[in-house]
């Protein structure tokens, strides 16, 4: 037996996963790719999309991203968790786009950490971070007539030029 | 003046029925020189006025006197207000 196979998963590198995709998420992958052996817990946030919006039925969410930025705003967001939680291992971050039905899974995180204090407090983090930061935008086609409404809402501040909006 | 790939998205896009263009610009400007630019294109923009930053070579931008450096090939986004996750 190799030296790395008796210290076993604590030899792994650290690895952050960052993937846009438009077929359905899998939740069972987005874990797999978190759990380590040198970890006690994975922390997980899935956003669904939700039945109502103001007051309309939603039929379903459409998402469209700025794809490459998307990829280096959320690798910054890893290297900031990375530097507020040392101990974090494994970060899988996996947002849809395209076409989302009702109480299917828009984005899909998950992060590893020896002890679940980390881990759980690194995912909460993480999810404000992509929707105050990653250029991703939602579309809410609602039931009755055929009006859609890009979602306009801002949940926070700008990450780099520290602009609010309300 | 540059030949700039300028990238919209969401509500900017549907404003200007446009998903990309390229279009000459100076190499030399600030951010709200480069909005009032697009503006002159595409004056339906004017509904995003308080809403938008724009990303330059994939960095956010907010609109103000801050001095821009383009060149050649470079991509500018109009971000209207973020609504992922």
């Amino acid at each position: 037996m190799s030296s790395r196979e008796e210290v076993g998963g604590s030899m792994e590198p650290s690895r952050d996963l960052i993937g846009l995709s438009s077929e359905p998420l899998s939740i069972e992958r987005v874990y797999s790719s978190a759990v380590s052996p040198s970890c006690g817990a994975v922390a997980l946030f899935i956003g669904t999309t939700r039945e109502h919006f103001e007051g309309r039925r939603v039929i379903r969410l459409e998402y469209e991203a700025y794809e490459p930025m998307v990829k280096s705003e959320l690798s910054a967001v890893c290297r900031d968790i990375r530097s507020r939680w040392p101990m974090v291992k494994h970060i899988c971050i996996q947002h849809r786009l395209g076409l989302v039905p009702v109480a299917e899974a828009s984005v899909a995180i998950a992060i590893s950490s020896p002890h679940r204090c980390e881990a759980q407090e690194a995912v909460g983090y993480c999810i404000n971070a992509l929707k105050a930061s990653a250029p991703i935008w939602k579309k809410v086609i609602k039931s009755v007539c055929v009006w859609c409404v890009w979602c306009g809402v801002v949940c926070g501040v700008w990450r780099h030029s520290r602009i609010a909006f309300e | 003046m540059v030949m700039v790939t300028v990238l919209y998205f969401a509500k900017s896009a549907e404003l200007t029925g446009h998903r990309s263009e390229v279009v000459p610009l100076p190499a030399a400007t600030s951010s709200c020189q480069l909005w009032a630019l697009l503006l002159e294109l595409h004056p339906s923009l004017a509904a995003l006025q308080d809403q938008v930053v724009l990303a330059v070579r994939q960095q956010y931008v907010a609109l103000g006197d801050q001095a821009l450096l383009l060149a050649d090939g470079d991509e500018v986004a109009v971000v209207p207000p973020l609504s992922g996750g």
